[in-house]
Parts: structure tokens; sequence; C-alpha cells
């Protein structure tokens, strides 16, 4: 059947666009060079801790410099680090230290961490939990748990009700940092676990929305319905806060961490230094973790978490 | 009589859209193959426990069958929960609903089929998950049920449309020479309509089965996450995991590297047999219905 001259006229046009497309789409550095000389486009990803810092900090820092554009994507400690290691990303966050592992992985990309705060990851319940008693637990509770072998929080002196155990992803900081406290290994596994999240976002709202779980969260995450509860040690017991984190006495606490391919440089090390001066250190503050006093760069020494 | 030939008018026309033709199927062939090849490191360190292993902890150990189970068990799920409702609201509207009423429904339907699985993902996480927890008394609402139940939620306007037009497509005249032979309404849908249709019905379900097999998002909302099939297996009430939330959930840290890698590419290449499978088995069911 011929097609009538409307229909013709819309397809060749469409065809004309769509070859248009493909051309400057195809076209070497095509699309993105208009903009080359002018803004620069930072990538970062990775933890869900580090990234409300980040976010606060990029909102302010691309106020100032026009030219620069941030994109902050979550995905986890794991995610940050692979991404900086096949360069996808400029910077990557972690939560946690590069693993052995990683450091041979990714050997060709000298990947450099920078240090922008401090944090701690505590044990958290559901609010009906802790009122109904669970107010602190021992190292070796909390490790029967994740091991399935006490499954009540009657024997932990809570209510009469089975424990949702509530493990996160492999790579994740957070898990990787609490393993390592429990276990001595920043990869145990946890054949008591029930439930696996991803981000303290995810984890947080599964938590909340149960009236039985246990879990693991950076303590920033805290909430009314996520109460962090105590460390016992003999007939201490050491509450998840920030003071105790500043001073040292809470066990699990660790750096929050930029990583870049190398020594940062040009906009990315701009960035940088604006969240290791006082006003970027004002937005770790704010997002609920603990500002290091001395901006300082620590080149990846095998990682205390990767044995 | 020329024979023809197999081309017959080779116009610019012609070339433009063989052209596209030939990029949509080396689209599909590029992917199958490349899926093959990027797998081949995982089944060379695993062997075929790849396939029979229940455990799969990433750096040290890659077995799918948990995984394997979970998509299987919340598709079957699926399918088992929409039918009933997609093919009776199908009959309904297409059968004993007036013109204008029956043109309302299908748009509302087709708007439906639309709506993206994260849409349902975050229904799922906010109130399915805590229905099913009470209304069965479980400890946790994310299960393999749960995730069922979204998808049977999700497919339902896909399946119950196309069931619709399948139901459509039956001639009037089908209808009218039952109904004057003395067949009640009940008995020419039943016996009738709905036995012609059956190909498209059945194609119906499949469409809606690839859709609920494929999806991502909104099981990894509710399904829980672990990598373990329930103890007893058919224990529907426990967490689980599927092949899209599987890879959902570590391909970012994966992504080009290692035998980690490979074996997500791999668990990639079984949902694409598994869809294949199925889709094939359809289309060898619907040519011997007719």
């Amino acid at each position: 059947m011929p097609l009538t001259y409307p229909v013709k006229a819309v397809v060749i046009i469409s065809l004309v666009l769509l070859a248009g497309a493909v051309f400057v789409t195809l076209r070497p550095g095509g699309g993105t060079q208009v903009f080359a000389e002018e803004t620069t486009v930072i990538r970062v990803a990775g933890s869900t801790t580090v990234l409300p810092i980040v976010s606060r900090a990029a909102e302010r820092f691309q106020a100032r410099h026009a030219l620069v554009k941030i994109i902050v994507n979550a995905g986890g400690s794991g995610v940050g680090i692979h991404g900086v290691g096949t360069r996808r990303f400029d910077i990557g966050l972690a939560s946690r230290e590069i693993t052995l592992k990683e450091k041979h992985r990714y050997a060709s990309s000298h990947l450099q961490i920078t240090v922008i705060g401090r944090d701690a990851v505590a044990c958290v319940v559901s609010s009906e939990v802790f009122h109904g008693g669970v107010r602190a637990l021992s190292k070796q509770q909390i490790r029967d748990i994740y091991l399935g072998n006490i499954t009540n929080w009657r024997q932990v002196g809570g209510p009469d009700r089975p424990i949702i155990v509530i493990d996160k992803e492999v790579h994740r900081g957070t898990r990787h940092v609490f393993m390592q406290y429990l276990f001595g290994k920043s990869n145990a596994r946890a054949p008591g676990a029930r439930l696996v999240t991803g981000s303290n976002n995810e984890e947080q709202a599964k938590i909340a929305q149960s009236d039985s779980a246990i879990g693991m969260l950076s303590i920033a995450w805290i909430n009314d319905e996520v109460v962090g509860i105590g460390i016992r040690d003999g007939e201490r017991v050491i509450q998840p806060t920030l003071d105790n984190v500043r001073t040292g006495r809470f066990p699990i606490a660790r750096n929050l961490n930029l990583i870049t391919a190398g020594e940062p440089q040009g906009a990315v090390k701009q960035f940088i230094d604006y969240l290791l001066s006082e006003d970027g250190q004002k937005r770790v503050a704010e997002s609920g973790y603990i500002p290091i006093q001395l901006p300082h760069t620590v080149s990846w020494v095998a990682g205390s978490h990767s044995k | 009589m020329n024979k023809q030939p197999l081309f017959p008018e080779r116009g610019p026309a012609f070339w433009l859209t063989g052209l596209a033709a030939a990029i949509s199927a080396g689209t599909i062939g590029l992917l199958f193959v490349s899926l093959v090849v990027e797998s081949v490191p995982v089944f060379k360190s695993e062997g075929v426990s790849f396939l029979w292993g229940t455990d799969w902890f990433a750096g040290e150990v890659y077995g799918a069958l948990p995984m394997i189970y979970g998509s299987l068990m919340v598709t079957g799920l699926a399918v088992v929960m929409v039918l009933p409702f997609a093919l009776g609201s199908a009959i309904l509207t297409s059968e004993f609903l007036s013109g204008r009423v029956r043109l309302v429904v299908k748009a509302a339907m087709e708007l439906l089929a639309g709506v993206p699985g994260i849409l349902y993902g975050l229904m799922g996480i906010a109130l399915l998950a805590v229905w099913v927890r009470d209304l069965f008394g479980l400890i946790d609402g994310n299960t393999l049920f749960t995730a069922g139940l979204l998808l049977a939620v999700m497919i339902l306007p896909t399946v119950m449309t196309l069931a619709e037009d399948a139901l459509r497509a039956v001639p009037g005249e089908t209808r009218d020479t039952a109904l004057s032979l003395g067949l009640t309404r009940m008995e020419t849908v039943m016996q009738v309509v709905v036995p012609q249709a059956l190909p498209g019905l059945a194609g119906a379900v499949f469409l809606g089965l690839g859709r609920a097999m494929g999806e991502t998002i909104a099981v990894m909302l509710v399904i829980g996450g672990i990598d373990r099939i329930p103890q007893p297996w058919f224990d529907l009430f426990a967490s689980g995991q599927n092949i899209p939330s599987k890879i959902g959930r570590e391909a970012a840290e994966a992504l080009g590297f290692d035998l980690q890698w490979s074996a997500l590419i791999a668990l990639g290449l079984v949902l694409f047999v598994m869809v294949m499978t199925l889709t094939t088995a359809g289309h060898f069911l619907l040519r011997k219905a007719r």
C-alpha cells in the first residue's frame, strides 16, 4: 500500500532526526564537548553512611563554584571502592577501610584514603524490644544471636518473641566493621540472619517496621524507633553516644573515608579540601558524625579490617 | 507464474527496515553470546555445583540454587494467585459489560499495567509486608509469599487486559450460534468462547509470567534478600531471594570484575534460559491447543 503524503513526511523527518541523533552521539566527544571547557563534573558514589555529609557539602560547594557539578550516588562502601578502582567515579565513599583483596585488585589505581570524619556502628533493636527490657547486650550475646544460638528475646531478658536478625549485604562498610568487632573477621557469616538489607535507610525502615528486630547501624541513624543499645562488658555498659566514640570508650568506631585514585587533583581536590575545612567539617557534625580535629591524609595501609 | 523472489522489492525502505530488523535480532544474539562468554569463568571454577549449590558467599562460593528456587517459587505463586482474578475480570469485561463501561475498565487496566515497579515496591514494603505479617500472624512480613502476592498484583492488569483481548477476538457469530442452539450465556462463555480463546489466554498468562520473573525492584524490597532455601522447602512464609533481586543487590559492587561478576552474569543466563524455556513451551502448547 503506498504511503500517503503526510505519513511519508513524518517517516522521513523521524529518520532524519534519528540519523542526526546517532551522528551526534557517536561523534567522538560529542554531546559533552559543548560544556567541556566550562563545567567539571565530579562523580561520587558509595557508602550510604558517608553520603549525607557529602550531599550537604556538595550543595554548598556548588553554590560557590558555579562551574562544578557534583553527582552523588548511593550503593555501599564496596561499590564506592570498586567504582574508583575501575575509574567510574572520581570519589568513592567508604565507611570502612580498603580490604587487602581490594587493595590488590585495584593496585593500578593507587587508591588513596582521605578521612573526613568519625562514626561508630551501634547494635540497634526495635523500640518495642528496648522498652521490653533489652537495654544492653554483651558481645557474646550479640555473637550468639547472629550465629543463631539465641533465637528468642526472652533468652536475653526481653519479651517472649522470636528475634528477627537483620544482616547486611556482604560488601557494606557497616557490616565489615560490625563483624570485625564480633568475630574478628570482616566477612564472617551470620547463619542466624533472617533478612538481608542494603542501605542504611532500608535497614532502618525494616527495624522500625518490626517489633522484634536486631541490626547494625551507624549511630547517626539511630532514632526513637530504632534504638541503639549499650554494649555490656562485665559490669560496665557502654552506650553508643558521640561522647563515648570521641573518647574511644565505645568499641565499634570507624573512620569515614573518601577514596580517590591517586592524589586528588583539580576540582576533586578543591572539593575534598572544602570537606576538610571548618565549614566542611560543620557538615560532618550536622550529619550526626564526629568531625576530625586535624585534617590528614593517610595512604592505604592494608586496613585493620581486612584480615 | 514467475517464482517469487525472496525479497521482492529492494528499495530504500527495504534496506532501512532490514537494518532495523537486523539490529534487533543481533542485539538479542549478542546478549545471549556475551552472557555465555562472561559466565564461563564461574562454571569453570564451580562446575555444575553452581546450579545445585545452596551456598552463595561473594568471594568464597557461588551456588545459585536458592535464587533459582526463589524465582520459580514467587513466579509460580504469582500465577496461581493472579489466574482466577485476571480470567474472571477478563470474562466479565468482555462478555457481560456494555461497550462504554468496558472501554473505561480497559483504559484503567492498561494505565495500571504501565505503573513502574518501584511504586508497587514501595506499596509492598510500606503496606503489604505489614498486612501479610499481621494477617498470618508471622514474626516478619518480608517473605516469598509477600513477593508472590505483590507480583500477582503487578501482573494482574497485564494478564487481564491481554486475556480480555483474546476473548474479544472470538467472533460474535460464534456466540450467536451457541446462544441460538439453546446454550445459556454462561455455557456459551465457558464452553465455546473460552476454549476458542485458549491460545490467547495462555499467551496472556505467559507474558505476565515473563514480567513477573524479571521484576527486580519491587521483589527486592519485600522478599527478604537472604540466599537460602527455606526449611522445609515449601515454607512460603520464610524469607528468600530471587535471581533479579540478587543481581540487583550485588551488581554494582562486582561490575566487570572477578568471579563474582561472572557468577552474577551466569545467574542472568539462568534467568534468560528459564524465561526462554517458558516462552517456547508456551508457544508449543498454543500450537497444540489449536
